[in-house]
């Protein structure tokens, strides 16, 4: 079979998902709502990208805030917007203007990282319930439970703070540990002899690894990789939740039965015809989520266990405001509040337009209507 | 009988639930060394000297391996030990049953508004689905669900209490707490101060509380009655497509009619079912607000201790929490039943 031909079977079999994708656009387009959130987020991947443009990064690190100690000395009362410093500064003179914009990376970095890695966890865990069932089913689903028991924020706070400053992680027992996962899904998967005999010599290979000659790394974590893995770890339930429901709801469908009938593989079933029809309700819920996850690390940082003091992240530099709620200067230097809320707030409001805009155009109960 | 046979078999299925979380929480304090975790196991504050807390650490097996530790531990949380709130000043199981009231005030005040509110928005943004009305409902619970609750409850205290001066953060002025804690014509009955100004004939003490319940319960509603109307829109709208409803409004009933006595019925079902799961969740869930206006509740206590590595106090509420959400999970499941008669438990 040559390229060529391989390609036009390739369209040919994608046409009926372009034609979905096409009609998702249109009707997108025609709502203003999802308009405005595309844009908004375009907006904000703009000023990311432009960060070292808008405000000349610190050459220390871009991530922290420069402070202004020459002219003001340091002192802890915030100042107002100025041409110098267009939003102001904090106590202790953090220029606001340049948190904001760089605190846009932190963001993106916060949300979409976290939004990933709980994704594939979510479907890692929600996949392997549903599809194998039974004993496995109910294993996974448990821990899972568990973790949704928990009030997030508290368990990622008690993460924050159980977490140590370095941590050792055993590369090669890691190694191991996920061979291992790997060949008994192959081995009950049924996949070929060939590739479980070739993943179980790389097995063993690791396991004796391991065993003489650990591979350590060390990892110092700052506050923001803490809240980060803690974000990873509360984040990955509620995925796991929706694709098990997904996968069980397609899971006796003819189409399946008639792909394992022909021979294939459960990985092959899994990728090719479970998971694109399970796949949107996760893509709404990733979208909304990434605007709650923000909002988490934002509170996260409000409770001064976010990201480091002077690092650039819109929850901390609200942080700073909490101190003087009861006294006099409150209102005078509201500005210091204010305006890395309106970022928190606009940022999370375009991917929840963004969201809820996919909902309405994905959900077949209410589509085409 | 099938009720009670389920309910039973719900609560015995709590059991792995609730010693998954222990196992994780307990995982968590295994970061620590021993002498914060003897704080687990120590029931008064003169058992804080370094002499007191190596005989704990002995006495527990501290640097055992973590499977003995467990089960020392999880015989004294069976026996209601959680050990010694460092925040609090008092054991955890004393601190959570007495900051519990200051966060059930702000609920009963919130939880309400949202439900009742929320429904009705969602209700009428799907009967009258893209016209003004959805637009306006829709657009203002997607803008409260967006805002940060700490953002809110500072612009809240900065235009009411910084510029208006009419509420003021706390639970209740300072002048009324003086009254309360040393006049000796107060008694506390239920912890709920508002009740409790009633009880003892002292409205103002009701009415100064009640001024300070209204900014938390207001960012709480703002934000949370969204997921209400979102959710009673979107089952209204499927319901409005169901055929009977097609059938009724073909029969000649009025769109009035069709709409309350059709399709509001059932499209309230899932509407209930979150609304249980919202409760829940914001009896262990209000932590930012309560931090923001310094309400002295479950969350913002469960926030401190956090912050001062105060383990006990945050492994308690933790397990308070789960053990909150499992129930009130079961009494969702006992409410969906009962509302829907073709759901059967059993």
């Amino acid at each position: 079979m040559t390229a060529r031909s391989r390609w036009e079977e390739f369209k040919v079999s994608m046409q009926p998902r372009i034609k979905e994708w096409k009609f998702m656009f249109r009707r997108m387009r025609e709502s203003p709502l999802s308009v405005l959130g595309l844009s908004i987020i375009f907006g904000f991947a703009a000023l990311a990208v432009l960060a070292p443009v808008l405000a000349p990064a610190n050459p220390q690190d871009p991530f922290l805030i420069p402070q202004d100690t020459e002219i003001y000395k340091v002192s802890p009362v915030p100042s107002p917007p100025s041409l110098q410093h267009l939003f102001g500064t904090t106590g202790d003179h953090y220029d606001i203007y340049y948190a904001c914009i760089w605190g846009t990376i932190t963001a993106f970095r916060v949300g979409i990282t976290t939004v990933g890695i709980s994704l594939v966890i979510g479907v890692i865990v929600g996949v392997s319930a549903a599809y194998y069932g039974g004993p496995a089913d109910e294993i996974l689903m448990r821990f899972t439970d568990v973790i949704i028991a928990f009030p997030g924020l508290i368990l990622a706070m008690a993460l924050v703070i159980a977490l140590p400053d370095v941590l050792f992680l055993d590369i090669s027992l890691m190694l191991t540990i996920i061979l291992g996962i790997t060949m008994l899904f192959a081995i009950l998967s049924r996949a070929k002899t060939k590739m479980t005999l070739t993943v179980l010599t790389i097995f063993v290979a690791t396991l004796t690894l391991t065993l003489v000659y650990p591979l350590m790394l060390r990892l110092p974590m700052n506050r923001l990789d803490k809240v980060l893995i803690a974000l990873w770890l509360i984040g990955w339930p509620s995925f796991a939740r929706v694709i098990r429901g997904e996968v069980l709801r397609v899971k006796n469908e003819d189409y399946i039965e008639a792909a394992r009938a022909s021979g294939a593989s459960d990985i092959r079933i899994v990728m090719k015809h479970i998971l694109p029809n399970g796949v949107y309700p996760l893509l709404i819920m990733a979208s909304l989520d990434i605007g709650a996850i923000v909002l988490t690390a934002a509170a996260l940082s409000f409770l001064g266990l976010g990201a480091p003091p002077n690092f650039a992240d819109w929850g901390q530099i609200i942080e700073r405001s909490r101190n003087w709620i009861s006294r006099q200067e409150f209102l005078a230097n509201a500005h210091v509040f204010i305006i890395p809320g309106i970022f928190i707030f606009v940022f999370v409001l375009g991917w929840n337009l963004l969201g809820d805009a996919v909902r309405d155009v994905l959900d077949p109960t209410l589509r085409r209507k | 009988m099938g009720l009670i046979t389920y309910v039973v078999r719900r609560l015995i299925l709590l059991v792995p639930v609730l010693l998954g979380v222990s196992m994780l929480v307990f995982a968590l304090t295994m970061f620590f060394p021993p002498t914060v975790r003897a704080l687990l196991y120590v029931t008064s504050e003169k058992a804080l000297t370094p002499e007191n807390l190596k005989n704990v650490i002995n006495q527990y097996h501290l640097n055992d391996p973590f499977y003995v530790q467990y089960f020392t531990w999880l015989t004294q949380v069976l026996q209601g030990n959680l050990g010694w709130s460092k925040v609090g000043r008092m054991p955890v199981t004393n601190a959570i049953i007495g900051r519990f009231p200051a966060t059930f005030e702000i609920i009963v005040f919130a939880a309400p508004i949202i439900i009742f509110l929320g429904i009705y928005l969602g209700i009428q943004s799907a009967v009258y689905r893209d016209k003004m009305v959805d637009h306006v409902s829709r657009t203002a619970s997607i803008i409260g669900w967006s805002l940060p609750s700490f953002w809110l409850g500072l612009i809240l205290l900065a235009v009411f209490y910084g510029y208006l001066g009419w509420f003021g953060p706390g639970r209740i002025s300072s002048d009324v707490a003086d009254f309360i804690n040393s006049s000796g014509q107060f008694t506390r009955y239920t912890g709920l101060y508002i009740l409790d100004g009633i009880l003892n004939g002292q409205l103002w003490v009701s009415w100064d509380a009640f001024k300070h319940v209204i900014l938390p319960a207001t960012v709480i509603v703002v934000i949370d009655i969204a997921l209400i109307v979102r959710v009673s829109r979107s089952s209204m709208l499927e319901a409005l497509g169901k055929g009977y409803v097609i059938a009724a409004r073909a029969k000649g009933l009025t769109k009035k009619e069709v709409v309350n006595k059709h399709a509001r019925r059932n499209a309230l079902i899932p509407v209930i079912t979150l609304s249980g799961l919202l409760v829940g969740g914001l009896l262990t869930g209000v932590t930012i607000t309560e931090t923001v206006f310094a309400f002295g509740g479950l969350g913002s206590w469960a926030a401190q201790s956090a912050q001062q590595l105060d383990m006990p106090s945050v492994l308690g509420f933790a397990m308070f929490s789960a053990i909150v959400f499992v129930i009130t999970n079961l009494i969702v499941d006992v409410l969906y039943a009962y509302i829907d008669p073709r759901i059967r438990l059993v």
